[in-house]
């Protein structure tokens, strides 16, 4: 028998969905193995919100709930507790909704100063309206999946790789839990180490880096962080080269963002790359901000509202 | 509620110096609060920051790193190390709401008992009027991992 699906679209881009297109022919065989019974993004179907005085919501049981996006309204949250209480096993897919992913920035501000950040500009009129009719109120803040419901397969990657994702739907639909990388971008990245980071300060990447010629082979350039620019590759989950393994940025020869999320599960992307650059006696007051280093993974209260200090 | 309010403090005490300056304070009777929880181990410079914030972000109100002076750290430069990562845990816990006051880091050394009664006293004030850590709410009502 097929293994029954459905999937719904949360604090999302939709990018994760379109990786999931993006396994090619294989898909047809995905298509062998899953029924997709409910797939707004795919398929001609609403969201399974319930509307107009709908007491029960029209989505089928299924075994497999694939979960893309984080929570940050109250939409999101009824969906995600919707599928969890009809599916068997649900699956946090991309890192929005592992780790928050990029929505999770605005954890950084409080609902009001987005708000007044968004409907106050030169040109907008009445800059005290804020909608508030038809459209789910805000929660808090953006959340993880597991911060609101049971997660029991996370599937981090933004978006995940086509060849993963293929991999997993077919174990998931022979009865195995699937195995995805768990090394950092690190142990998989080609580049020549050396194992010290020649200045004291590390910069941003707004200057090309360092290589001899123009198709110079990935093992004859060396390490970018090394160069001195902030590479997240030692925090961040290996995954993003698919089957052949080599990180998609720096194969680009640019530093590694950290879009698979921490490198270990509850790790904190910025603290862990920070302790590592500290410990080696690097300047990190060279970097105009860090909070960007929490660019993918800024929920589970990584990143909160500033505060006022109170100094006595 | 000030005078209500009864901090928990998590102390980790390198091995070395630290824990036997509290050895000492105890074997001289010097008094000190009870709010600090120590936890020890064998240099202060295998406190990953990790644990720092991740105490703080579970409704610690405050952590306090005490290891030798230094120069004097048992694994040579151990304390530097941590020295060199407070930056680095300041800045991380102001940008998740957290006051960087709750953590100090403080050398005590072996011989220094009073020292470490009047260290202990001065933190568990300073954290008297700070005031919970506004973490602690949140972690009772909204923040669940299941
Ligand atoms: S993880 Fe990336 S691709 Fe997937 S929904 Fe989030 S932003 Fe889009
Ligand atoms: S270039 Fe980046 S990902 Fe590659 S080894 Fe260096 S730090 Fe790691
Ligand atoms: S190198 Fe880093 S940022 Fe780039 S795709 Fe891979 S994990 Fe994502
Ligand atoms: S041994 Fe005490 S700080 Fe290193």
């Amino acid at each position: 028998m097929k293994l029954r699906a459905v999937s719904e679209t949360l604090n999302a881009c939709s990018g994760c969905e379109i990786s999931i297109l993006d396994t090619g022919e294989r898909f047809y065989e995905i298509l062998n193995n899953i029924e997709f019974l409910h797939f707004p993004l795919l398929m001609d179907h609403k969201s399974c919100i319930k509307t107009n005085g709908k007491k029960e919501s029209e989505l089928p049981e299924a075994d497999l709930g694939i979960l893309s996006g984080g929570i940050r309204n109250e939409e999101h949250l009824e969906i995600a507790k919707e599928v969890r209480k009809k599916c068997d096993i649900v699956i946090a897919f991309g890192t929005c909704a592992t780790h928050g992913g990029i929505p999770a920035l605005t954890n950084s501000y409080t609902n009001q100063e987005v708000l007044s950040r968004y409907y106050s500009t030169e040109t907008t009129d009445n800059t005290s309206d804020y909608p508030d009719k038809d459209v789910p109120p805000l929660l808090e803040r953006c959340y993880a999946l597991d911060e609101h419901i049971k997660v029991d397969l996370y599937f981090p990657g933004c978006p995940p790789h086509p060849h993963h994702i293929y991999n997993a739907f077919i174990s998931l639909a022979t009865g195995k839990i699937p195995a995805l990388p768990e090394k950092s971008v690190c142990d998989v990245c080609p580049v020549l180490k050396k194992g010290k980071i020649d200045s004291k300060n590390v910069k941003r990447f707004l200057a090309p880096p360092q290589y001899n010629y123009a198709n110079e082979p990935l093992k004859d350039m060396r390490c970018l962080l090394e160069q001195g620019f902030v590479c997240m590759g030692p925090v961040t989950r290996a995954g993003c080269g698919g089957d052949n393994m080599i990180p998609r940025c720096i194969s680009a020869r640019v530093p590694c963002q950290g879009c698979y999320g921490p490198a270990s599960f509850n790790g904190n992307q910025r603290l862990d790359l920070l302790n590592a650059l500290a410990s080696q006696g690097i300047n990190t007051g060279s970097l105009p901000n860090t909070e960007f280093l929490l660019e993918f993974s800024g929920a589970h209260n990584l990143l909160r509202p500033r505060i006022k200090l109170v100094r006595k | 509620m000030p005078d209500k309010f009864e901090p928990k403090i998590i102390g980790f005490l390198c091995n070395w110096c630290a824990y036997a300056g509290g050895d000492v304070a105890g074997v001289i009777r010097a008094q000190y609060p009870p709010n600090m929880r120590p936890i020890r181990v064998m240099c202060s410079g295998m406190v990953h920051p990790d644990l720092v914030v991740e105490a703080l972000k579970m409704g610690a109100d405050g952590v306090i790193i005490m290891g030798c002076h230094i120069g004097q750290c048992h694994y040579q430069d151990g304390n530097s190390k941590a020295m060199a990562r407070v930056e680095v845990v300041r800045v991380v816990l102001e940008d998740m709401g957290i006051e960087p006051e709750r953590f100090a880091i403080v050398w005590v050394s072996s011989a220094e008992g009073k020292r470490f009664a009047k260290v202990i006293t001065d933190f568990t004030d300073q954290i008297k009027t700070l005031g919970p850590n506004p973490l602690r709410k949140d972690f009772e009502l909204n923040f669940k991992r299941v």
